[in-house]
């Protein structure tokens, strides 16, 4: 099923600690304002490709200390109610793998809650291909078993585009989970 | 222990009336905590020429505070053209060519710098010989009251220690993300792109630990550095601060609680158009209200009647404080568990 996902700025609103909700108070505009999100669930797992428009790519931090990476993230909820702007809610969690275009292992991540999130080595077997053409970033997740989308069958996304500043709660995401079917 | 030994605050005093700008304070910091290749740019420690652009290169221009103490969007320093990249040179061509004829190469850096931590040393301003002045600033973290950096961070991956005020980068939870770097309006938290966290002064807690001064301040060989508590009344730091009133802060305006503190550098008089002294002083104390706020007025005062009883012979605590004649006096850290430099 192929999706095109209006994304929004996550809220720095909600983001912990004084600065960013402050300094980022006017970043309601997102960077990367429309994905297309294709899933399928095959007998090898789940494939999940995700495309985005990079005019400006960044895929090396190059020993400078002003650059961000592009990145992106797919993640399910670990619980029927767990929030998803608020990256889940103690219990309540959320979990996924992460990209960056500075490495070729995907990260697996985890977190219940803004600021919570835990990073580690992605489960058996995930991986990522990346390739950009066309001024566009094409992201495809293998997941060959995923129980958290099996059970939920929802499925959210976070963009990051390095060139515009974004990183951590600085980033584009889908509105809500979206329904991914099987 | 104790609810009353939690919380407390350890200091730095620094006497820029003894600063020679000789950098012993900037290489002890460098080979002992910052020699990773992906910190080569970073310097923990630094001594800056005043009046100048500083390090990282306009640093104040470009952090998370207003000069009322408001939350306002900083930014990274640009690693080349802010910090200065780390220089490599030619060692290899100087080596090769070491015994061809007379003309021997010069060893100098590879790459063009276009800035660096000391690029404007000795500078200063005015017109010599009636007001040209400069002074020295070493520079560290300021372990602040309400620490910026720690503010910024998402990830709470940056803590206050109860037991002293150390401010620490818990770099197994950093991300990388630098708003800590760009928050901290005096820009003392760096980034490691080679290991992608932040790094920034520890105040050599290990040392501290161990009633040990940070290397900085041991090292210095100025004797311009006072280390201990704020709340030790018998201690350096309290007289310093609280009872002579002559250590202040660094921009103060900025409203984080900095706890290292200056005392500000007196100068000689400006000359007129005919060469005599004029009652101004060299270094305007308009620009040193600028650095450390209304108070150093009073403090300046204070320097120049404690200065006055020394040279009529009275006797003079504060001078004789700041003078250092034991060094180990700088320090009041408790006992020292172990011997180093």
């Amino acid at each position: 099923m192929v999706h095109k996902v209006s994304l929004i700025a996550a809220p720095t609103g909600l983001s912990p600690g004084g600065y960013v909700k402050k300094a980022f108070a006017d970043r309601n505009a997102p960077q990367t304002p429309v994905a297309e999100l294709e899933v399928v669930k095959g007998l090898t797992g789940w494939r999940i490709r995700l495309e985005w428009d990079c005019s400006d790519p960044v895929t090396s931090l190059a020993d400078d200390v002003d650059r961000f990476v592009d990145a992106a993230a797919i993640l399910a909820p670990g619980a029927p109610d767990a929030p998803w702007m608020s990256m889940g809610a103690p219990g309540k969690p959320v979990e996924g793998a992460l990209w960056r275009a500075d490495r070729e292992a995907l990260f697996g991540v985890r977190a219940e809650g803004l600021g919570t999130v835990e990073r580690s080595d992605a489960p058996a077997g995930w991986s990522a291909m990346a390739d950009r053409q066309a001024g566009k970033w094409r992201v495809s997740f293998h997941a060959p078993s995923w129980s958290a989308l099996d059970a939920q069958q929802q499925l959210a996304v976070a963009v990051w585009q390095g060139a515009k500043g974004d990183r951590g709660g600085l980033k584009s995401v889908s509105s809500g989970w979206i329904a991914v079917g099987s | 222990m104790t609810a009353t030994e939690t919380n407390r605050q350890i200091a730095m005093v620094l006497d820029l009336n003894k600063c020679i700008g000789c950098q012993t304070c900037t290489v002890a910091c460098k080979k002992l905590w910052n020699k990773d290749t992906g910190t080569g740019y970073a310097y923990w420690n630094n001594v800056e020429t005043l009046p100048g652009a500083g390090y990282p290169r306009n640093w104040t221009e470009t952090g998370g505070r207003t000069d009322q103490g408001e939350v306002k969007a900083g930014s990274v320093p640009n690693l080349d053209e802010d910090y200065g990249r780390a220089w490599t040179f030619n060692h290899d061509e100087v080596r090769a060519r070491a015994g061809e004829g007379e003309q021997k190469p010069w060893l100098r850096p590879k790459e063009k710098p276009k800035w660096g931590a000391n690029w404007d040393e000795d500078r200063g301003e005015g017109s010599y010989p009636q007001d040209n002045h400069y002074f020295y600033l070493p520079r560290l973290c300021n372990h602040c009251t309400h620490p910026a950096c720690l503010d910024a961070c998402p990830r709470h991956a940056i803590e206050k220690r109860d037991e002293d005020g150390i401010v620490l980068v818990d770099q197994d939870r950093c991300h990388g993300y630098r708003f800590c770097v760009e928050s901290c309006p005096y820009k003392k938290v760096y980034f490691d792109p080679q290991r992608q966290v932040t790094t920034k002064c520890i105040f050599c807690l290990p040392r501290v630990e161990e009633g040990v001064a940070p290397a900085c301040a041991r090292q210095c060989p100025g004797r311009l550095r006072f280390v201990g508590y704020l709340d030790d009344e018998a201690g350096p730091i309290w007289k310093l601060v609280h009872e002579f009133a002559v250590a202040l802060p660094l921009h103060p305006e900025f409203d984080l609680g900095p706890n290292v503190y200056y005392v500000p550098p007196m100068s000689p008089p400006k000359l007129d158009a005919q060469g005599r002294p004029t009652d101004e002083p060299r270094i305007p104390t308009a620009y040193l209200e600028s650095l450390f706020g209304k108070q150093v007025h009073g403090a300046l005062r204070i320097l120049e009647l404690e200065r006055a009883k020394r040279r009529r012979g009275e006797a003079s605590e504060l001078m004789d404080l700041l003078i250092a004649y034991d060094w180990n006096e700088n320090f009041a850290l408790g006992e020292r568990k172990r011997e180093v430099l």
